[in-house]
């Protein structure tokens, strides 16, 4: 092997090595997949939209700990991966969306977007099994909420 | 006759044979024609041989000159089994494709302990939460239930009186931030 040919091959080496350090990371990292549910809290028994369909009892009851309405449904639902720091729109109805921004830490930057203006942000640590909730109030004695849940682990 | 029984006779000729396979070998020759004619050509051959074959002879005695044919025969081996005499640029040459191997396992094992095994959080990052306001008509409450595992935001309009306690029932284990 000619002093050449060696150089030039540890060069290579080293160049490699220094392209999987750089990327390892990036790599390595898992996107975020997460789900959005639009949910309409009221106290009716049932929901004056035939389409919307009661939450499933598990979150019924949760939501019925925290929040003073009997009955939920589900308005629409959106799954979609988040990449690694990277973002990506739920869109759960023609004035709401929901922006989620991947962050380091794990951490994540979920943006509340009402007809098409930033209306809150909130910067979190999603913790296992952990949901987000945006809620506010609706007509007639009504509320809306967002739920956001990781579904699979990072 | 078979290739056996050529070599029978060669060896009779040349007087290798015990005494009684050489009685019958002299008989059987001795009764056949064709074993005849090929002692006939074998000792005419002998005959040329014996006068014309070179003889050459040992310098020394025959035992000291097969002692030099071996130490001749063990002398490569021990050249052999010598380590070579390398520069350091020509060993360094040969460690580093294995050295490379070793220290690229090595380090994606640090790396990949280091992207699996998840350092613990500690409490206060963990629920470290920020929260901003990008609207100038809608105000928050944000709380956290331990108890549901859940992060609320309770989002309403500034201009209209709230009444958050009607809203959301009350919680022991929620903080307000």
């Amino acid at each position: 092997m000619s002093q050449r040919l060696f150089a030039r091959m540890a060069a290579r080496c080293f160049l490699a090595l220094l392209l999987l350090v750089g990327t390892a990371d990036e790599t390595l990292a898992a996107n975020l997949k997460l789900e959005a549910k639009l949910i309409w809290g009221t106290d009716d028994d049932k929901s004056p939209n035939p389409a919307h369909k009661e939450v499933d009892v598990a979150t019924r009851d949760k939501l019925r700990k925290v929040f003073k309405w009997k009955n939920y449904f589900v308005v629409n639902r959106s799954v979609k991966e988040v990449p690694s720091r990277a973002s990506n729109n739920f869109n759960l109805s023609e004035e709401c969306t929901i922006q989620i921004k991947e962050l380091e830490g794990p951490r994540i930057e979920v943006k509340l977007i009402g007809k098409g203006k930033e209306v809150h942000k909130t910067t979190l640590t999603i913790n296992k099994g952990e949901s987000v909730v945006y809620s506010g109030d609706d007509k007639n004695q009504s509320a809306w909420f967002v739920i956001i849940t990781e579904l699979s682990e990072k | 006759m078979n290739v056996e029984q050529q070599l029978k006779l060669q060896a009779w000729l040349d007087g290798e044979l015990s005494e009684s396979e050489a009685r019958q070998v002299a008989a059987f020759v001795q009764e056949d024609r064709e074993a005849q004619a090929i002692i006939g050509e074998l000792r005419l051959t002998k005959s040329f041989l014996a006068g014309n074959e070179p003889e050459a002879t040992l310098p020394e005695s025959g035992d000291f000159y097969w002692s030099k044919i071996r130490r001749e025969i063990e002398q490569p081996e021990k050249a052999a089994a010598k380590p070579p005499g390398v520069s350091w640029a020509f060993a360094w040459r040969r460690l580093i494709a294995p050295l490379s191997g070793v220290a690229l396992i090595a380090f994606l094992s640090i790396l990949s302990l280091n992207v699996f095994h998840q350092q613990p959080v500690d409490d206060s990052a963990r629920y470290l939460v920020e929260v901003e306001n990008l609207s100038d008509d809608i105000g928050s409450i944000s709380y956290r239930s331990q108890s549901e595992n859940m992060f609320v935001v309770y989002l309403y309009k500034k201009d209209q009186e709230t009444d958050s306690e009607s809203h959301i029932e009350p919680i022991d284990d929620t903080f307000f931030q």
